[in-house]
């Protein structure tokens, strides 16, 4: 069927307070996207980006001011979200209570005009698929949260849709069942083959599952490209921050050289003079020395080496995170722990590869 | 012993309540079987069946009024959830400029008289031809049902988000499948509770069906009227308690059927 390519797509929602046209409550920036055919695209932003409400624009079920929604060569713009290809799984499970868990998954299937006995066998099949095997007669409520979202999660891929939305599924879910979850989801995505565009706020969900990730902020999308490439290269301070950069030092650029207030660093690769913007450095690239390999020196030009004074040291589960004060400048660092803590205000010698460092220019 | 007495309590209590409803409708019944009944006499001296073979008599016209009466409150109640279904859906749900107004003027008939807005409206129907008609009494009676059934709706509808129709158009729903198989089972019950109170307002219409009707729409408030009022007693008591009878069928009526749908589902959780 071709890919779902999304095409300045743009949503405003007016302030009824006030003059309307100096100030939106909120508004959705003209967005272009594509996806491709058996992709898992990623949306993530902070809660109140717009990315639910992006979601909903590209599933019909909001109709944006202007752009189009494209699938293949076909425009469903001004499809209804009935008339899509499309299934979704909303952030609760929103199963009709009135209806037994097989009515429910099957309920698509009897829009669509499809024989009762066709439908059930379809979906108990699909029940299979979710592990919910000998629930058909059951009522909703009689499951719990987590079983409640399979069912839910059954009844839009029975659907054979063209591409699944799934908008925050597992936030309600405690975490060992979130997680029980996205192998599940993956596991599907592998078996229907079926295109996925998942909107998330959470980082690790998004990592773990997305092919690709789009990194929305205040109705924009900032950045789109594979999780390693959004984390690694972040084209914006607000990329950076939200995926959870520790280290971002703002400065500028002098002869190739990168000078913060406290921190002054060689970069590996030419850029502008006097362009200001702000240095990533990820907190895995450091290396601890020991007090042994001081003495050794480094033939590579690209190691540089920086001596400070551990402040917080705190283990989490065979990484050790600590934190280095450097000449005023504070450093977060993370390391697989291999023996012994690093001790506060041990004296430390650190050091960092510059061509891993990354700028992103104001 | 605690126990015992609380229900020793409970008992008394539903008891005392029986007495205090059925006090009124004993010299009710009493009345309508008795051929005069005077003072000083506690119980009537002659009992005769005469109010009731009147009653039920060729030229009495109870069946036909009973049937009228039946007919208008059925008839009312399906054009007021066909009214009601769209407002209510819009006043519960959506926000929009002059929702509270729209609101108070859909609820005035609760607060103004509904015999001023037929006062009002009865020169109009004498134009358009509706009075003196079984189609212009039934206009008349939506004035004072409708806000009923109305508030029965908006509260029901309340309780359903647009996420579950978002859900099923998802799901390839259409608007009129969305209505069926999820919009109307979740609000059955508020629509059988607006019914139940439609029908019942309906039902004890006296001075509109009077005016609209103009006398050749004879309901059961209409000819039961002539006889509390000065007439008859004993025939006005077995209108009373025909009267009475219908209403109370028709609640029980209602009241089962939201037994027995309650029973096939449950509420509405997650």
């Amino acid at each position: 069927m071709g890919e779902l390519v999304i095409h300045r797509v743009e949503k405003k929602y007016l302030n009824h307070n006030g003059n309307p046209s100096k100030n939106p409550s909120f508004q959705l920036y003209p967005m272009n996207l594509s996806i491709q055919e058996g992709e898992f695209f990623g949306i993530i932003g902070p809660s109140g980006c717009g990315k639910t409400t992006f979601l909903k624009c590209i599933a019909g079920l909001i109709l944006p001011d202007s752009g189009n929604v494209l699938l293949g060569k076909k425009n469903l713009t001004y499809v209804p979200p009935e008339k899509r290809p499309f299934s979704m799984v909303f952030q609760q499970p929103l199963l009709f209570p009135h209806l037994k868990v097989i009515d429910n998954v099957s309920f698509g299937l009897k829009m669509q005009g499809i024989n009762k006995k066709v439908r059930f066998d379809k979906a108990k099949d699909m029940l299979q698929a979710v592990g919910l095997s000998g629930y058909e007669l059951r009522h909703p409520y009689e499951l719990s949260g987590g079983q409640q979202q399979r069912v839910s999660l059954a009844r839009a891929i029975i659907m054979n849709p063209k591409v699944l939305f799934l908008d925050e599924p597992f936030s309600a879910l405690d975490p060992d069942l979130r997680q029980e979850m996205r192998e599940l989801v993956k596991q599907l995505h592998q078996t229907f083959k079926v295109t996925v565009l998942m909107v998330t706020h959470d980082r690790e969900e998004a990592f773990q599952l997305a092919d690709r990730l789009a990194i929305m902020h205040e109705g924009k999308l900032l950045q789109v490209g594979t999780p390693k490439n959004c984390y690694e290269k972040p084209d914006h301070i607000k990329v950076a921050q939200f995926l959870g950069s520790k280290n971002m030092i703002e400065g500028v650029v002098s002869k190739n050289k990168f000078i913060g207030k406290y921190f002054e660093v060689s970069l590996g690769y030419n850029l502008m003079n006097k362009t200001k913007g702000w240095l990533i450095i990820r907190p895995e690239l450091f290396k601890r020395m020991c007090p042994n390999d001081l003495n050794q020196t480094v033939n590579n030009v690209h190691i540089q080496s920086f001596t400070g004074r551990i402040k917080e040291v705190s283990y989490r589960s065979g990484f050790v995170h600590y934190k280095v004060d450097i000449k005023g400048q504070s450093l977060y660092v993370i390391e697989t722990n291999q023996s012994d803590l690093p001790l506060v205000n041990d004296q430390v010698t650190l050091q960092l590869n510059i061509k891993k460092l990354h700028f992103i220019p104001q | 012993m605690g126990i015992r007495l609380k229900n020793v309590g409970w008992k008394f209590l539903m008891i005392l309540f029986l007495i205090l409803f059925s006090f009124p409708i004993i010299p009710l019944i009493i009345t309508s079987f008795s051929a005069g009944w005077r003072w000083p006499e506690i119980l009537p001296d002659q009992f005769s069946l005469r109010a009731w073979n009147y009653v039920f008599s060729p030229y009495a016209g109870t069946w036909e009024a009973i049937g009228n009466s039946i007919f208008i409150a059925i008839t009312v109640t399906f054009v007021n959830i066909l009214l009601c279904l769209p407002a209510a859906n819009v006043i519960a749900r959506m926000n929009f400029k002059g929702k509270i107004l729209i609101e108070g003027i859909l609820y005035a008939p609760l607060i103004i008289p509904p015999f001023i807005t037929v006062m009002g409206i009865h020169l109009t129907f004498i134009y358009l031809g509706f009075t003196e008609s079984l189609i212009g009494v039934m206009i008349a009676h939506i004035a004072p049902t409708l806000p009923y059934m109305l508030r029965a709706l908006i509260i029901s509808y309340q309780t359903i988000g647009l996420q579950w129709e978002e859900q099923a158009s998802m799901l390839g729903a259409g608007k009129f499948n969305r209505l069926r198989f999820i919009l109307l089972p979740h609000i059955l019950p508020g629509i059988v509770a607006g019914s139940s109170l439609t029908i019942l307002v309906s039902l004890s219409q006296y001075l509109i069906t009077f005016l609209i009707g103009g006398g050749h729409v004879v309901t059961l408030p209409i000819i039961l009227f002539p006889f509390i009022s000065g007439g008859d007693i004993g025939i006005g008591s077995a209108y009373m308690i025909i009267f009475s009878g219908l209403a109370l069928l028709s609640l029980w009526t209602m009241n089962t059927l939201l037994k027995r749908y309650y029973k096939a589902r449950i509420t509405f959780i997650g």
